[in-house]
């Protein structure tokens, strides 16, 4: 299994401690494609924020390739993020003032790869989704597609272990929403990257392999959707 | 180290009236701390004119008042030193430190040339007071060995008193007080060089000149050197003698000094029968101390000088400190997105610090810059000028500059408080969470 969670809980102690996940399993294998589908509250985002070594969790293990995730300093942290997990946001969150392939460099530059290579490969990347006549152009001068296309080349870069999307076609409309969730199905199809949507879009969740339940912080229903008919709107279509 | 660079040099063109206001007040901190050290120097160099012009290794003695009874002998007798102390001073004793000796005796006299005429002090001395003295010739030759064996009635003029006798005005009539005159000091404009082998009447006498000296308008003392024997002789001063003046070597510090004088004063003072510890019987006048002193006064100064350009240079240093803040603030998001893509938090801090210290190093250099400037005008201006205060020429400033070590000091220190104002700032950016990045701008 490449990532394994056994019993994993999390407390918020803001005033009132708020028992947010309450003992999460969870196993996912290398390859798949996976959504994790929740209503705001459900304990999603918290869930993500482990899973991305964002944050860390009470009790339970967090095994990413048999590696135990715990009571990691915050420089170790950085280094796993970097090395075993690519990161697609909701807002892209690309950085304003960096050209597209500067964007893409970027975890490079922080594993210490040589400026030519890390141009050169960043420029493949590019290239791969697209966008080689956009490599030089800012954020703010990109269409919503053409940033979040921006922003999985970065996540690709560095070739992690888990492609983390959080809300990936939560800033786009349906035509490229529906873009953005085929290419991810591409790569994963193609190139075999694991990837781990989390969404409450249950359009976005259709487009996924497995669809894992989450509400009040516990596990609920796994479904198998292979077949993508799992949209209550539809099978093709992402619902806005 | 370029990416970071690139870095820098991205935020700061995002904010640069921001940044500029900010560095202005490094820029006025640093200008400050130049200025202040440079007009420091000058003071300090002003007042140390006089004494530069003097051998540091010399001690002159003459003779005082008892202040204590001692041996049967009330206080309150005036001592005068005569041929034996010079003998003793420079005999066995003292010969491990003292090398030369020299005495001096002295006399009023009235000094005419024709129908002009001066009166000063007629002071008979050795050739060696040239080199203790640094007496600058600047026609014809100083006193030498065969004036003094031969008792030659031969006299050595001031630029001044040989202006005096050859110019329109007879003799300077001293005060003229409190007329300043900011401007270039008075050239001589006579030339006094037919001086040089006319003879002069000093009381029944006639004395060859054989020099003329640079005219020392620093100081009052109007004095007119003769060979000490000749000076002797004629005023028959018999074994007396005003003051002894000595080289020495091998005292280097405070308390080797004080050591050799206090044995010395003992030894004579014990000669003219007064109690050894009297410090009125004979004064001492040690050079190389009062050069000490006045190098610890300077020390003083510059150290005064420092902490306050110090502190207006922590002005601008808190205020670089706020600007990083507000720039971690406002790039929070961005930490956060950087954190969650992979950098530790040394990353991030040091990206603050090495913009805290650009900033702080840019403008400070810039403030160095102006600092200098203004000193180099310092002294082309005010550095130029002198006031005439008593008919002295008083310098206000001399070489208002400061030196490559106060360079370099500045540069650490804008290095060091870049760094520090870096500090906070940085370590908060470097405590962003990387949640941040998830948290929809």
């Amino acid at each position: 299994m490449l990532i394994e969670l056994k019993d994993v809980n999390k407390t918020y102690n803001n005033g009132q401690p708020l028992h947010v996940l309450k003992g999460i399993d969870l196993s996912i294998d290398r390859g798949e494609f996976v959504s994790i589908m929740g209503a705001s509250g459900s304990g999603k985002s918290t869930l993500l924020n482990i899973l991305g070594i964002l944050d860390n969790y009470d009790t339970g293990e967090y095994y990413i390739d048999g590696r135990l995730i715990k009571g990691l300093t915050e420089k170790q942290a950085a280094d796993y993020r970097n090395r075993m997990i690519g990161f697609i946001f909701q807002s892209f969150n690309l950085i304003g003032f960096k050209t597209a392939v500067e964007n893409v460099e970027l975890p490079l530059f922080y594993q210490g790869v040589s400026r030519h290579k890390r141009h050169e490969l960043a420029m493949q990347y590019l290239d791969k989704l697209g966008l080689t006549d956009w490599a030089h152009h800012y954020p703010n001068e990109m269409s919503g597609g053409q940033k979040q296309r921006v922003a999985i080349a970065r996540a690709l870069i560095t070739n992690p272990k888990i492609i983390l999307a959080d809300e990936p076609t939560g800033a786009l409309d349906s035509k490229t929403s529906e873009e953005v969730m085929q290419l991810l199905s591409r790569l994963n199809r193609e190139e075999g990257v694991t990837i781990i949507v989390v969404t409450h879009e249950s359009g976005v969740a259709n487009c996924t392999d497995k669809i894992v339940h989450i509400k009040d912080g516990i596990i609920g229903q796994i479904e198998d959707n292979r077949e993508h008919h799992a949209s209550v709107f539809g099978t093709s279509t992402i619902m806005k | 180290m370029r990416d970071v660079f690139i870095e820098i040099w991205e935020s700061i063109r995002r904010n640069k009236l921001r940044t500029c206001l900010t560095g202005f007040a490094v820029s006025w901190g640093i200008f400050m701390l130049i200025v202040l050290l440079g007009a420091g120097n000058g003071l300090m160099n002003a007042f140390m004119t006089g004494s530069e012009d003097i051998a540091t290794n010399t001690m002159q003695v003459g003779g005082g008042w008892t202040s204590k009874p001692y041996d049967g002998l009330k206080e309150g007798r005036p001592i005068s030193l005569d041929d034996r102390d010079v003998a003793l001073t420079g005999g066995e004793l003292f010969s491990a430190h003292v090398d030369q000796v020299i005495s001096t005796v002295s006399t009023s006299v009235t000094v005419n040339y024709g129908k002009k005429y001066f009166s000063g002090t007629l002071e008979g001395n050795f050739p060696a007071r040239r080199q203790m003295d640094k007496i600058e010739v600047r026609y014809g030759r100083f006193l030498n060995e065969k004036d003094i064996r031969d008792q030659r009635k031969v006299v050595v003029l001031s630029e001044t008193q040989a202006e005096n006798l050859l110019g329109g005005t007879t003799a300077r009539t001293g005060a003229r007080m409190g007329r300043r005159s900011l401007g270039a000091p008075k050239e001589t404009t006579i030339d006094v060089r037919p001086l040089l082998g006319q003879y002069v009447r000093i009381g029944s006498f006639s004395y060859r000149v054989v020099g003329i000296t640079k005219a020392d308008r620093m100081s009052d003392s109007n004095l007119i050197y003769a060979p000490f024997t000749t000076v002797k002789t004629i005023y028959g001063k018999g074994q007396e003698i005003d003051d002894i003046t000595f080289t020495f070597h091998g005292l280097d510090s405070e308390q080797a000094n004080e050591a050799f004088e206090e044995q010395y004063r003992a030894t004579v003072n014990l000669r003219h029968r007064a109690a050894p510890d009297d410090r009125r019987a004979i004064w001492i006048w040690n050079r190389f101390m009062q050069n000490l002193q006045m190098n610890k006064g300077r020390n003083i100064l510059s150290t005064a000088l420092w902490i306050i350009g110090l502190f207006t240079l922590l002005g601008g240093i808190v205020g670089v400190s706020n600007i990083m803040l507000i720039t971690v603030k406002e790039r929070t998001h961005e930490f956060g997105i950087r954190k969650a893509i992979g950098a530790g938090p040394w990353d991030i801090m040091k990206l603050i610090l090495a913009e805290s210290v650009s900033i702080t190093a840019f403008f400070g250099y810039v403030g160095m810059l102006l600092g200098m400037l203004t000193c180099l005008l310092l002294d082309k201006t005010l550095g130029q000028s002198s006031m005439s205060v008593m008919d002295e020429q008083i310098s206000m400033l001399v070489n208002p500059t400061v030196g490559l070590d106060v360079a370099v000091g500045a540069t650490v220190v804008l290095i060091v408080a870049g760094t520090l104002a870096g500090l906070f700032p940085a370590r908060k950016a470097a405590q962003v969470r990387p949640i941040e990045a998830l948290r929809a701008e």
